[in-house]
C-alpha cells in the first residue's frame, strides 16, 4: 500500500504560542501530526481559497498552521479531501456569476410571485383592528409633518359628507358593490407639499385635501368618484398591502445593499404620494366606476379632475422618464377613457 | 568616558500586520453567499457571516501568522434567530402602536450594553493567534456606564417632555424642535460617549498574559470632534454652493429647458443629497480614522505598543461609494476588502518580548465557568 502523503505544518497546542514543526498525514479516519492524533470529525477544516493561510482547527483550542497554501491544497486533495459544493461555486468565476444571475432571477421571481402571495396570506391573517391601529398611527404621523387642520368651513364639510352619504345609500339601494365595514373621511389642509390630493390609509381612514375640494368645487361628481376610488383602496386593503410590500423589499434590500430603515420610514410618504401599483389603481378605478354608477354619480366628470390636476402640476413633470417610473398611476388618457366608457 | 554597555534593553520588534484578502475572491464568496441567503429565506445569514469572518481572518497575517476563528455556526445561528425575532417584533410593533414601540425600544436600550459586551466576548473569545485565544474582560456594570451619555439625554427627553408641548402651538414644529434638541445633545455628547466606549473596549483586550490598557483623554476626542464639526460646516457651505449647478442640471433633465425659477424646487433636495454624501461619505470616515489613530496610538500592554497611521480613508470611502452606485452594488465586496486592508495595515504593533514565548493565561479558559455563556449565546458581531 502506498503511504499517505505528508506535509509540513506548524503545530500550536493552544497553551504555548511556540510553533512546533510537525509532519501531517491522514490515515484511518484520523489526522496524525507528530505523535498526536485527532479524529477527522473533530476538526474544522479550512476552505480552499486563492488567498490567505490554511489552518486546521483542533479540538481543545489548538491548531495546525500551513504556511504554503498551495502545498496544503495539493496535499488535501491527494489525501482524498474534496471541496464542498459551496467552495467549488465560490472558486469558480462561472459558477459565482451564475449564482448572481440566479440571485437576480430569484429576486425577480420572489417579487413577482412570492411577495404578492405572502402579502395576501398576511393580509388575511391580520385582524382589522390591527390594521386600524396602523392607520391611526400613520395619520397622526402625517398630521405632525405634512397635514394641517382643514380650513374648510364646518357647513361645507357637512355638505360634502351629506353628498357622499347620499351617493352611498343610493348605491346600496341599487345593489352597488360591498363597502368596507369601517371607513372615515378626514378633511385636511395639504399645504404646498401635497396640494390637491386624496389618499386612503390602512384601516379605512380616507384623507382629502382642501386644495382638491377647491379645485373641484364646481364638480361634485368628480369629488365623489375620487372618494369612491379611495374607498376601493380601502375595500381591497391596498394600503396595508403596499406597506407590507415596502417592508419586505426594504428587508431584502438591506441584506443586499446593507442599509436599513429608509424604505420603512418612507411608508407614509409613499402612501400620500399615491404610489400604489398600477394594478391596485385599476382595481380601485373599477370599484369607483361601479360604485359611482350605482350611486347616481357621473364618473365621466373625472376627465375634469385629470385635466385640472395635470394643469396644476405642470405638464413638465410627466414627461420625464423618472417621473413616469415613480408615479404608478396609469396614464391619464387611459383612465379618462375608462371612466367615460358607457 | 568610556561607553558602558547599557543594561540589556529588551529588543523591540515590529509585528507586521498584512492583509492579503482579494476583492475578486471576496466577490465570488459574496455572490454565492447571497444566493444561499435567498434560497434559505435568510436563515443562511449567520453561516454567511462565519464564512466572511473566516476569509478575513485567514487573510489577516500578524507577524506572518493568520488569525483563526473558532466560532460555531450553529451557536451563531441561535443568536441570530433571537435577535431577528426581537428586531422583527420591534419593527412590527412600532408600525402599529407608538406605546408598544416605546416599550420595545426601552427593552432594547436596557439590554443593548449587555448584548454589546457579550458580542465582544464572543468575537474575541473565538479568535486565536498562534493558538492563543484572545478574550475580552470588562464588567457588565462598566458596559452600562460606558453607554450613559447616550441614554441620559434620551431618557430625560422622553420622560420630561410632554407630547406636543414646545415653543409653538404647532405639534409638527414642536416635534421637530425636540428632535433637534435631542440631536444637538447627542452630537455634543458624542465625543464623550466615544471616549467612554473606547476606554471600556481597549481596557478589556487579553491575549496570553497581555492585558491592554489605554490612556485616553476625553479632551483629545473632543478636539477631533471639533475638527470634524468645522469640516462639517465647510461641507455645508460646499453642499449649498455645489447644489446650485446640480439643481440646475436636475431641472434641465426634468424639463429640458433652462428656467432658473424651476431650479428652486430642486435646490432643497440637491443640498440634502450632497450633504448626505459629504457627511456619511466624508465626515464619518474622517472621524473614524482620526479616532482609530488616537485610540490605538494610546493602547498598550505589558510588552505591546500599538501605532496607527490611518490616512486616506475619506478619499477611499468617497471613491467606494461612487463605484458602488455606478456598478449597482456589485463593487461592494471589492470596497470592503480595500477599506479593510487600509484600516488594518495602518496599525503597527511593537513587541518587547518574543510572542513565541507567550503562554495561555489559563489553560482552556474559553470554556470554563469564567467564559461568559451569554457571549456564546449571542453570537453577534461588532466590527473592529
Amino acid at each position: 500500500m502506498m503511504s499517505a502523503p505528508r506535509l509540513a505544518a506548524d503545530w500550536f497546542d493552544g497553551r504555548s504560542a511556540r510553533a512546533r514543526p510537525v509532519e501531517v498525514w491522514l490515515d484511518g479516519g484520523a489526522l496524525h501530526f507528530g505523535d498526536q492524533t485527532a479524529p477527522l470529525h473533530s476538526l474544522t477544516w479550512p476552505e480552499r481559497q486563492r488567498h490567505g493561510q490554511r489552518q486546521v482547527l483542533l479540538p481543545g483550542g489548538g491548531l495546525l498552521s500551513f504556511a504554503d497554501a498551495d502545498a496544503f491544497d495539493a496535499w488535501a486533495q491527494a489525501s482524498g479531501r474534496s471541496d464542498s459544493a459551496v467552495v467549488r461555486w465560490q472558486q469558480s468565476w462561472r459558477l459565482a456569476l451564475l449564482s448572481l444571475v440566479l440571485l437576480v432571477a430569484g429576486l425577480l421571481g420572489a417579487y413577482r410571485w412570492g411577495l404578492p402571495w405572502a402579502v395576501d396570506r398576511v393580509v388575511d391573517l391580520l385582524p382589522r383592528a390591527a390594521e386600524q391601529r396602523l392607520g391611526e398611527h400613520l395619520l397622526s404621523g402625517l398630521d405632525g409633518e405634512w397635514l394641517k387642520p382643514s380650513r374648510l368651513a364646518a357647513e361645507q364639510q357637512q355638505a360634502w359628507r351629506l353628498r357622499w352619504a347620499t351617493a352611498l345609500s343610493r348605491a346600496r339601494g341599487n345593489g352597488g358593490p360591498a363597502v368596507p365595514e369601517r371607513f372615515e373621511i378626514h378633511f385636511r389642509d395639504g399645504g404646498k407639499a401635497l396640494g390637491p390630493n386624496a389618499f386612503a390609509l390602512p384601516g379605512g381612514d380616507i384623507v382629502i385635501t382642501d386644495e382638491l375640494l377647491k379645485l373641484l368645487s364646481d364638480e361634485p361628481d368628480a369629488v365623489l368618484t375620487v372618494l369612491a376610488h379611495e374607498l376601493g383602496h380601502v375595500q381591497h386593503r391596498h394600503g396595508l398591502r403596499l406597506m407590507l410590500r415596502a417592508g419586505a423589499i426594504g428587508v431584502v434590500a438591506s441584506v443586499v445593499v446593507g442599509d436599513f430603515s429608509a424604505l420603512l420610514a418612507a411608508a407614509p410618504t409613499l402612501l400620500a404620494s399615491n404610489a400604489y401599483s398600477r394594478d391596485n389603481e385599476r382595481e380601485a378605478d373599477r370599484y369607483a366606476r361601479t360604485l359611482a354608477r350605482a350611486g347616481g354619480v357621473d364618473a365621466s366628470r373625472m376627465a375634469v379632475f385629470f385635466e385640472r390636476v395635470a394643469k396644476k402640476r405642470g405638464a413638465t413633470v410627466e414627461r420625464h422618464p423618472v417621473a413616469i417610473a415613480i408615479s404608478s398611476h396609469p396614464a391619464d388618457e387611459e383612465r379618462v377613457r375608462f371612466f367615460s366608457e358607457p | 568616558m568610556p561607553e558602558l554597555p547599557l543594561p540589556a534593553e529588551p529588543t523591540s520588534r515590529t509585528l507586521e500586520i498584512r492583509f492579503t484578502g482579494s476583492g475578486s475572491e471576496y466577490f465570488r464568496i459574496w455572490a454565492v453567499n447571497l444566493l444561499l441567503i435567498l434560497l434559505t429565506c435568510g436563515l443562511y445569514l449567520p453561516f454567511a457571516k462565519m464564512r466572511r469572518i473566516r476569509y478575513v481572518y485567514a487573510n489577516t497575517l500578524i507577524d506572518g501568522e493568520a488569525l483563526a476563528f473558532h466560532g460555531d455556526g450553529w451557536k451563531m445561528f441561535r443568536g441570530f434567530v433571537l435577535l431577528a425575532v426581537l428586531m422583527l417584533a420591534y419593527t412590527v410593533a412600532s408600525e402599529f402602536s407608538p406605546a408598544v414601540a416605546l416599550a420595545a425600544f426601552v427593552v432594547l436600550c436596557a439590554v443593548w450594553p449587555a448584548l454589546w459586551r457579550a458580542s465582544m466576548q464572543f468575537r474575541l473569545g473565538n479568535t486565536s493567534w498562534r493558538g492563543l485565544r484572545l478574550s475580552f474582560e470588562g464588567s457588565l456594570a462598566g458596559a452600562y456606564l460606558a453607554h450613559l451619555p447616550v441614554y441620559i439625554p434620551m431618557t430625560l427627553l422622553t420622560a420630561l417632555v410632554p407630547a406636543g408641548q414646545g415653543p409653538t402651538g404647532d405639534p409638527g414644529v414642536n416635534s421637530r424642535f425636540w428632535f433637534g434638541v435631542s440631536l444637538a445633545l447627542l452630537c455634543l455628547m458624542a465625543p464623550w460617549s466615544t471616549a467612554l466606549l473606547k476606554r471600556y473596549q481597549h481596557r478589556g483586550y487579553r491575549i496570553a498574559g497581555e492585558r491592554s490598557v489605554i490612556v485616553l483623554h476625553t479632551r483629545s476626542v473632543y478636539f477631533i470632534g471639533f475638527k470634524t464639526l468645522m469640516l462639517g460646516v465647510a461641507a455645508l457651505f460646499l453642499a449649498m454652493a455645489a447644489a446650485v449647478p446640480l439643481c440646475g442640471l436636475l431641472a434641465w433633465l426634468q424639463s429640458g429647458t433652462v428656467d432658473p425659477r424651476a431650479w428652486r424646487s430642486y435646490y432643497g433636495i440637491a443640498t440634502v443629497g450632497l450633504l448626505y454624501l459629504l457627511g456619511a461619505g466624508g465626515l464619518l470616515p474622517y472621524y473614524a480614522s482620526r479616532i482609530q489613530n488616537l485610540v490605538w496610538g494610546n493602547t498598550r500592554s505589558a510588552s505591546l505598543r500599538f501605532h496607527s497611521e490611518l490616512t486616506g480613508l475619506t478619499r477611499l470611502n468617497l471613491k467606494n461609494w461612487l463605484l458602488i452606485v455606478l456598478t449597482l452594488g456589485l463593487y461592494r465586496p471589492f470596497a470592503v476588502m480595500v477599506s479593510t486592508r487600509l484600516r488594518l495595515q495602518a496599525v503597527r504593533v511593537e513587541s518587547s518580548t518574543d510572542p513565541a514565548t507567550w503562554t495561555a493565561a489559563r489553560a482552556g479558559l474559553h470554556t470554563d465557568a469564567s467564559g461568559d455563556v451569554a457571549g456564546d449565546f449571542f453570537g453577534m458581531d461588532v466590527g473592529l
